[in-house]
């Protein structure tokens, strides 16, 4: 007899909000292509701090 | 500062460290798109291997995260030794030492589910989707319950 296996309920509910789109193409990438981007993305979110603070730090003068 | 992967995974790897990548790295070697910030690996524990990592990551000068500065912590052979996961923060970012995970085991444990990737010009072991998201759901947290649903989507992506 097959079994289905066992879908967390609470798991399945946040399945809706997954952006496939966004998997889809990184299943396109290699898994050092994948890293890339991450390594990108990272430094764009770091410099993006980064310029939170000055603008927060000059807005106080 | 943020987590300089690219050079933390090399120096991993040319430091002769025998490790196993899990946690949101993993995640995104795998095809996720969310954005991570630390590295979390399962290392073995036999004694040439802690030496490797005491001797590679002491120019990181690794300390734990979040604890306050000025404790007398050195990432040395005893110190491994007796200890078993650690959470640190090092010149090239956040790293988590882990000796074994809920769900996973210890490395020789998880080993049999891995595969190799090559990135940053050297090749590492990397614990393979279904098994990532069975030490995500081991862990529990809640957190977690969105990273597992995108890496659910992705299983499902890869078998159509």
């Amino acid at each position: 007899m097959k079994t289905k296996a066992y879908r967390d309920p609470v798991v399945e509910a946040y399945m809706p909000g997954v952006d496939r789109t966004l998997l889809r193409e990184n299943l396109r990438l290699t898994p050092a292509q994948r890293l890339e981007k991450l390594v990108s993305f990272s430094s764009f979110a770091a410099e993006l701090r980064r310029a939170g603070q000055r603008a927060r730090s000059t807005k106080k003068r | 500062m943020s987590t300089q992967f690219d050079k933390l995974l090399p120096l991993l790897v040319n430091g002769g460290i025998e490790f196993i990548l899990i946690g949101g790295v993993a995640g995104n070697v795998l095809g996720s798109a969310r954005l991570t910030f630390d590295v979390d690996i399962v290392y073995n524990r036999s004694k040439a291997n802690l030496e490797n990592i005491s001797r590679s990551l002491k120019p990181l000068s690794p300390y734990l995260r979040g604890a306050p500065p000025g404790l007398p912590f050195k990432l040395d052979l005893p110190t491994l030794r007796h200890g078993l996961n650690f959470t640190l923060t090092t010149r090239l970012g956040d790293l988590d030492l882990l000796g074994e995970v809920v769900g996973g085991g210890n490395y020789k444990e998880l080993l049999p589910h891995t595969f190799t990737v090559e990135a940053f010009g050297v090749k590492f072991k990397c614990v393979d989707l279904p098994t990532l998201i069975k030490l995500k759901r081991a862990a529990g947290r809640p957190k977690d319950l969105e990273s597992i649903a995108e890496l659910q989507a992705l299983l499902e992506e890869r078998k159509q």
